[in-house]
């Protein structure tokens, strides 16, 4: 689920982070308080598809983000569809579906760095459980800025073990990938200490 | 007078003796340290950087001992690594520039002017707003330099800062480092070139340094080695 910033000028990106998060929140809360029925899988795609149709995010960006998360679509539609029927079954996918998706607004329309600050300032609670807010919230946005690095390295380990003929078993993946993502993390947390993080 | 000042200092990483007996001070602009693979230059320029702590010994940095004043050492040093990929963390080109100066106690504008300076003075300006990961690995090693230098460091340590980059890359990081400025330079290479064009060389052998002076006599001394 790779929703990562995209700069623009539309209103999303025009709230600061914690307004946004405020209310794609509320959204998000309300549309999962919409009863499980046609008219309200309806509503719930008009919902998502409004919060789309504004300049700096646009049917591009929504199709993307479903193409993202085109697997979970697939597997709870499937599942709901099995045990609770058509109309049910429709009307909770489109209710997951569109969490996911409206919350990726926040991604899409905010820098990292502003998100940083947001997190930073949203995680200060945890300052009295010690945990070191600042900490906490660099973690997650690097976590964000480096999937595709982890991309990358996955398909270098692939193309490593195809190259000498290797099969396509799930453990022989997982053990090199690891190493490597490993190494990665040790060497990132240098780069950062280099850069000042405490 | 001399910024990097060592004696008898021992570095241990888990249970192997990576370094020992170093003592060497250095008061050349820019050094360079040489010597073959596992000799020991990497953990050299980590213990110089504030990353490895030493296990025993003296050692004077800028004037500071880094057992007491590791904060305000890491902000006067800056270090560059040879992979640009573990050194860039931010999703774009700007934000990624800016991050190093985020624990400066700066006013806003002026952090946003030394951004827009280093993006210029690196020739990232119309990249500004790029995805970091999508730049060509050149690019990259010249981002990781500008965030380095964005901090007005006095010391730089660059470790193999020009591994992965084709001839002509290496020769345009390679050009920013030797920049005249205000920064010293403690550069680990391979590439006898650019030991050359330092003011001073290094050699480690075994996880201690054998030779130190002018790059040629030291080069020489390097070669010697590896003929026996
Ligand atoms: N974290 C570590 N734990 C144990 N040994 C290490 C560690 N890092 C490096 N070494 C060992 O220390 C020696 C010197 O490594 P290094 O400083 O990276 O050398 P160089 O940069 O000259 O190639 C090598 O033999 C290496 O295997
Ligand atoms: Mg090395």
């Amino acid at each position: 689920m790779l929703t990562l910033y995209r700069p623009g000028d539309g209103p999303w990106h025009r709230l600061t982070a914690g307004r946004k998060s405020a209310v794609l929140g509320l959204i998000v809360l309300g549309v999962s308080v919409v009863p499980a029925s046609w008219w309200g899988a309806a509503l719930t795609a008009g919902v998502c598809l409004a919060c789309y149709a504004v300049r700096g995010a646009g049917m591009g960006a929504l199709v993307r983000q479903g193409i993202a998360i085109r697997w979970i679509l697939a597997v709870t539609l499937a599942g709901q569809l099995l045990f609770l029927g058509a109309e049910t079954g429709v009307a909770n996918t489109v209710r997951i579906c569109a969490a996911v998706v409206i919350s990726g607004l926040l991604a899409l329309t905010t820098p990292v760095s502003e998100l940083l600050e947001a997190l930073e300032r949203g995680l200060s609670p945890l300052a009295r459980l010690r945990v070191d807010p600042q900490r906490a919230a660099l973690t997650i946005a690097v976590t964000l800025s480096t999937l595709p690095v982890l991309v990358r390295l996955e398909r270098e380990v692939r193309e490593a073990q195809n190259a000498r003929g290797g099969g396509r078993s799930l453990r022989l993946f997982a053990i090199p990938f690891l190493v490597v993502s490993l190494k990665h993390a040790d060497a990132l947390g240098d780069a950062l200490t280099a850069r000042g993080v405490r | 007078m001399s910024y990097l000042d060592l004696d008898d200092v021992h570095v241990r990483l888990g249970d192997t003796q990576v370094l020992r007996n170093v003592t060497c001070s250095l008061d050349q602009r820019t050094v360079a340290v040489i010597g073959e693979n596992g000799s020991g230059k990497s953990t050299f320029a980590r213990l110089v950087g504030g990353l490895a702590r030493a296990e025993s010994g003296a050692i004077r940095i800028l004037g500071l001992d880094p057992a007491q004043d590791a904060s305000r050492l890491r902000r006067r040093i800056a270090v560059v690594f040879s992979n640009p990929d573990t050194q860039i963390v931010m999703p774009t080109v700007i934000e990624d520039v800016a991050f190093s100066l985020r624990s400066e106690k700066l006013p806003r504008e002026e952090k946003a002017q030394r951004v827009t300076e280093a993006l210029e003075r690196f020739g990232l300006t119309a990249v500004a707003d790029h995805a970091s990961h999508d730049l060509s690995g050149g690019q990259k090693q010249l981002l990781a330099l500008c965030g380095a230098f964005v901090r007005r460091p006095d010391l730089v340590i660059a470790d193999e800062p020009t591994a992965y980059l084709d001839a002509r890359n290496a020769r345009r990081v390679a050009d920013h480092l030797f920049e005249e400025g205000a920064h010293r330079l403690l550069l680990v290479t391979h590439d006898m070139t650019l030991a050359q064009r330092c003011d001073s060389a290094v050699l480690v052998h075994d996880g201690t340094i054998v030779a130190v002076g002018p790059p040629d006599a030291t080069i020489a001394a390097y070669e010697e080695r590896l003929r026996c």
